[in-house]
């Protein structure tokens, strides 16, 4: 099979061009890996205490306060989902779009708190709720979370990655 | 895509793309993700006809209610396995035992259960020993030998021996924290403290004022720090 790049015919089978693919294949695998992996842990940790994944949402101080309790009590087994199709590498174009999506929300919630002040933990990994202000950690929340959404946006632009279930039979 | 026969080649050595096993994958991780949710938000619901330990109060947030024709009132929402909690207990505990017995407050223990198995057992336990007239006694008890927490220690046994040790009958106790008689009881108390806004333990309410301590330069784990807040409601 021949392709036309750069107006040079070249086989696919060119070890350069292959070469190039193989690479951000495993490009992929390490972003559905870092993305998936972050996120299954964080919502595996929550899952047994659920009145304080409630209360570190209630504690953002953005929804009302039995939302966020609801919020709280269902975040985490969806990030349990997420992360598993993540890592399984399922539907990962749509995977990676809804973790990115995820991260740029939690970014918005972490600089809406630190912007009116409020002394938090984001309880991203169980913990959260009020703490003192010396020991917010606002900035590396967010480059953390900024870090993620790469990964995200990266399997949404090219879903293609190593060792994914969505390779079954190509 | 791009390019083809990437990727591992499980399932046959077919070309033919496989949607199936994705589409199970998917199915299966939803199932889960859904029965997860909806359990935890039903086991975290409020429910009606729960037994009440003697003295809980369903207009006090479930908690145990100490001088219920006093005022101001005073709730304070404690997880026993929280070593904030022990600090302010230490702290503190004294001060609250001469409010109640001098009627200066009404004085509500809401007891929250969200750290774990530990506190749940613990937590039953305090239902139990109000049963025998001896929260404040029980709650005492268990943070001066209070362990770190999640350390698996507080089982039910071990929270039996804890109970006898300090008094109480060892066969009603046991009798009644075995059968779990108390466990709606404090599903009810953590979806009270959820409508309060209760985000941590300790958190002190006064007349349905939250006063976080290291908030606003309030600091209750001295007890000047707690007795200014008091005074603020007329509380000497």
């Amino acid at each position: 099979m021949n392709n036309q790049v750069d107006g040079v015919k070249v086989s696919s089978e060119s070890p350069l061009l292959s070469k190039r693919v193989e690479l951000l294949d495993w490009l992929g695998l390490f972003a559905r890996l870092t993305l998936g992996g972050v996120v299954f842990v964080a919502g595996a940790i929550k899952i047994p205490t659920p009145y304080k994944a409630a209360a570190a949402m209630r504690a953002y101080e953005l929804l009302p306060n039995s939302l966020a309790s609801f919020f709280g009590y269902i975040l985490p087994w969806f990030e349990v989902g997420l992360g598993a199709l993540l890592i399984l590498g399922v539907f990962t174009r749509l995977s990676g779009l809804v973790g990115a999506l995820l991260m740029v929300l939690f970014i918005g919630a972490i600089a809406s708190a630190w912007a009116r002040g409020l002394s938090i933990d984001c309880g991203c990994f169980g913990g959260g709720g009020e703490i003192d202000p010396s020991e917010t950690k606002y900035l590396q929340e967010i480059i953390r979370d900024i870090g993620l959404a790469i990964c995200g946006f990266y399997l949404y632009y090219r879903p293609s990655s190593r060792f994914a279930l969505d390779n079954r039979g190509k | 895509m791009a390019s083809k026969n990437r990727g591992p080649q499980r399932g046959g050595r077919n070309n033919q793309p496989d949607p199936i096993t994705r589409w199970i994958v998917i199915g299966m991780v939803s199932l889960v993700v859904v029965i997860g949710a909806v359990f935890t938000v039903v086991s975290n619901r409020s429910a009606s006809n729960v037994a009440l330990p003697p003295g809980a109060s369903a207009a006090d947030g479930y908690g145990i209610v100490f001088n219920a024709d006093k005022s101001p009132t005073i709730n304070i929402w404690e997880d026993f396995q929280c070593p904030s909690c022990k600090r302010f207990e230490d702290t503190n505990g004294a001060k609250i035992a001469e409010i109640i017995s001098q009627g200066k407050a009404k004085v509500v223990y809401n007891t929250l259960s969200f750290l774990g198995p530990e506190s749940v057992v613990a937590g039953m336990g305090g239902g139990c020993a109000a049963d025998q007239g001896k929260f404040r006694e029980y709650s005492k008890f268990l943070y001066d030998n209070q362990e770190q927490e999640g350390s698996g220690t507080w089982d039910k046994p071990y929270i039996i021996s804890m109970a006898t040790a300090m008094g109480l009958d060892e066969t009603k106790f046991a009798a009644c924290l075995n059968t779990d008689k108390y466990r709606k009881w404090l599903t009810n108390v953590s979806a009270a403290g959820g409508e309060a806004n209760i985000n941590g333990t300790p958190t002190v309410v006064i007349d349905g004022n939250i006063i976080e301590s290291d908030q606003q330069g309030i600091n209750y784990y001295t007890p000047e720090g707690f007795n200014a807040q008091l005074v603020k409601y007329g509380i000497n």
